[in-house]
């Protein structure tokens, strides 16, 4: 699994560059506006579930910085 | 049709795309007005022209005129409006359809003849959106004889893009109103809404519903338009693209949404529906006014 | 041929040029947004009910013009239950109650094609005070489909347990972020982020026996996430994170959820989340000194100060959620919605590899209900 997160990691930054895939034009964004397709979540919900999976399994990050700690053990 | 029914001293009448339109609004000068309304007007000629089966210098005939031979290069607005009629005919499960249009060779309204079987059978092959290629900056029709036609979204796409114009220019009160498809820029002068009122589909001078408005568009569709009467039964223009004949269900939907364009492809896209009409639009979580050919009005707010 | 919804015709006309006024590319939302959340939060393992926590919340935002944009929001925690002194024994559970209360501040200016936001966030309990600091901006292409984000954090803690095993603790920590954000296809976005967090300062766990862990973590984490629009009008998102520390812990968690509208303004979205991990290094197993007895570690007489803890988070396990959230958006801007998700941990589920043993699994249900109000 280790692998599939830099192999797609990897994917995102070669695409930013690379010449094979179009880059898609305003006119083709109406699903891509959807808030669903958004990587904005409702920021209540998101921060619930993270609280309680880093107080749970000592593994967080990945999504923001500086959101404050707690003692939640 | 949708017929204004405060008759306000702000109007500028014009004719465009076979209709009679207007462009209403208020300003502080009648000179800001007469400005105003000009770019507006402009604008729904420049749709006109860019978009007219009619003229042979437009972008449609362009397309059609290379169908079933060379992509053509098209810019953003028309790729724009053509993904767009693409989402129509996915969202109406095939039953709004672009290239539809060619049916108009077999069905002649002024003469009141309903064309033979064999006539329809012709046509109906060169009919599918799924024969249109559309690429970034290009778009070809596969199949010789094809025909590409905005007239679906055409007059109410432009009713938005006047309206937009005035507010842009800072008008904050009026409606533009292209033959009954109304988008609205902003509430009266002093902040009520403007009233429209729903022509009868039968008779042109009674109204079947009224529609309060301080921004947003109304449009209509019905078998009024362009149609004839024979043997008891009414031919209108509205053709299902499978069967070549035309819809049956209802005499005109209206459709209240925030914008013209929305609002007329929800209404086309009913009526095409026939029987399932109502239940789409529920689905589709909009407004409508309708009534069937017993004359019941049906809505939902 | 794909079946959409008739709804997603209004979104495809909005998407049509020149018909609503114009905006920068990017600009501060078109509406603010107040929004009520409830969380209840339940958690047990075999014989033990272990901590409730209810928590309600509230959040604000509230743009200024097409350029500025503030929010807020304020969490209350309640949290009660019994805590296991060492490991998952419910003989040495102490019984607590607590109450947190959490404030954060953000601030975000829109530029034609940037955006730069700074943010302060502070927590507050008896026995553990935090304060953070955040800064994070972000920078488009030109045709909108890349988009650059960075972002640095600042984090001072204080803690001052009531038992007083030590007074006016300290930890320090800064994290970093850097992203990426893809559109490949009119379907697909893509999005890749690294963070890294830096920490000096006290990282026991002061109820704990035996809980003695090093002074300096840094932790490192690759998220990425794919968003995919499917025919049918639904959402796929899936996310998949490698983490690792210098504690030894080396996780991996993948996430799927689908965004499924029905009619009349309801959607639902079924979502599940695996998470496996490795133990900290200085995690013992249940087995306890002859001499000493529980909860003292094999060897913890030779080398009492060294790293040791019994925190049944440092071990080795694997954990599912599966989780439903049913949403209905109303006319006037409201919108509400439910959302419950079923959490259990379990050593035997960790992936390719033994958990630790001798560990109760852990099972939680978390309850959501949200209200919200554009305006």
């Amino acid at each position: 699994m280790k692998l599939v997160a830099f192999a797609f990691s990897g994917a995102v930054l070669v695409c930013t560059g690379c010449t094979g895939l179009k880059p898609v034009q305003p006119w083709e964004k109406g699903n891509l506006a959807k808030p669903a397709m958004t990587f904005e979540t409702d920021p209540l919900e998101a921060r619930f579930m993270e609280h309680i999976y880093s107080s749970k399994e000592s593994v967080s990050g990945g999504s923001g910085v500086g959101g404050g700690g707690c003692g939640c053990n | 049709m949708s017929i204004p029914v405060n008759e306000p001293e702000c109007r500028t009448a014009f004719v465009a795309m076979g209709s009679d339109c207007e462009v209403c609004l208020a300003a502080a000068s009648r000179h800001a007005i007469d400005e105003a309304a000009i770019a507006a007007i402009k604008e729904v000629i420049r749709i006109e022209e860019k978009y007219s089966r009619y003229r042979n210098d437009s972008v449609v005939a362009a397309i059609n005129r290379n169908a079933g031979l060379d992509a053509v290069a098209i810019d953003t607005e028309t790729a724009y409006l053509l993904n767009y009629m693409g989402t129509l005919f996915q969202a109406s499960s095939g039953l709004f359809d672009a290239t539809s249009g060619i049916l108009r060779h077999a069905w002649n309204f002024k003469d009141c003849v309903i064309p033979t079987e064999e006539q329809l059978q012709r046509l109906l092959p060169l009919i599918g959106w799924q024969h249109v290629d559309l690429n970034v900056g290009t778009v070809k029709l596969r199949l010789d004889g094809m025909e590409l036609d905005f007239g679906g979204v055409g007059k109410e796409y432009a009713a938005d893009r006047a309206a937009n114009i005035l507010k842009e220019r800072g008008i904050t009160s009026g409606f533009v109103n292209l033959g009954g498809d109304i988008s609205v820029v902003g509430p009266r002068p002093d902040g009520t809404p403007w009233i429209f009122g729903i022509r009868h589909p039968r008779n042109p001078n009674e109204t079947i519903a009224s529609v309060a408005a301080t921004s947003g568009a109304l449009a209509t569709s019905g078998d009024y338009e362009r149609f004839f009467d024979l043997g008891g039964m009414r031919y209108c223009h509205i053709l299902d693209p499978r069967t070549g004949h035309p819809v049956t269900a209802w005499r005109s939907i209206s459709i209240i949404a925030p914008l013209a364009v929305a609002a007329g492809s929800y209404a086309t896209i009913a009526m095409l529906k026939q029987g399932d009409a109502l239940t789409w639009l529920e689905e589709s979580d909009v407004a409508y006014i309708a009534m069937d050919q017993a004359g019941c009005v049906y809505s939902r707010p | 041929m794909p079946r959409i919804l008739g709804s997603a015709i209004l979104s495809a006309a909005m998407a049509l040029p020149g018909l609503i006024p114009s905006a920068h590319a990017d600009s501060a939302p078109e509406s603010g947004i107040i929004s009520l959340r409830y969380l209840s939060y339940r958690d047990k393992q075999p014989g033990l009910d272990r901590i409730t926590v209810s928590a309600p919340s509230l959040y604000i935002l509230f743009p200024v013009g097409r350029e500025w944009a503030f929010s807020g929001s304020r969490v209350m925690d309640s949290v009660s239950g019994a805590s296991s002194r060492y490991h998952s024994s419910i003989s040495g559970a102490s019984r607590m109650h607590d109450t947190r209360q959490a404030n954060d501040f953000n601030a975000t200016r829109y530029f034609e094609r940037a955006t730069l936001s700074i943010g302060a966030a502070n927590s507050t309990e008896h026995d553990y005070k935090s304060e953070a600091v955040n800064v994070t901006g972000t920078v488009s292409s030109e045709d909108n489909n890349t988009t650059w984000t960075l972002g640095f954090g600042n984090t001072n803690d204080s803690i001052n347990p009531v038992n007083n095993i030590v007074v006016n603790e300290k930890k320090h920590t800064r994290d970093y972020l850097l992203g990426l954000s893809q559109v490949l296809t009119p379907n697909d976005i893509v999005q890749a982020s690294m963070t890294y967090a830096n920490g000096h300062g006290y990282f026991n766990d002061p109820y704990k026996m035996v809980d003695n862990r090093p002074r300096d973590r840094s932790q490192s984490a690759i998220l990425a996430k794919w968003n995919h629009y499917l025919e049918g009008d639904s959402v796929l998102q899936s996310s998949c994170r490698y983490y690792w520390d210098n504690y030894g812990i080396r996780g991996d968690t993948l996430a799927l959820n689908w965004v499924k509208p029905l009619s009349n303004g309801v959607t639902v979205s079924p979502s599940v989340r695996y998470h496996t991990q490795s133990a900290a290094n200085f995690y013992y197993d249940p087995v306890y000194d002859p001499l000493l007895g529980a909860p003292f570690p094999l060897g913890f007489l030779s080398n009492p100060t060294g790293f040791y803890s019994p925190d049944q988070r440092l071990s080795a396990f694997g954990a599912i959620t599966a989780g439903f959230k049913i949403s209905k958006s109303m006319a006037g801007g409201w919108e509400a919605d439910m959302r419950a998700d079923y959490y259990q941990q379990k050593s035997g589920w960790r992936w390719f590899a033994k958990g630790s043993p001798g560990l109760e699994k852990l099972t939680a249900i978390i309850l959501q209900l949200g209200l919200s109000k554009k305006f």
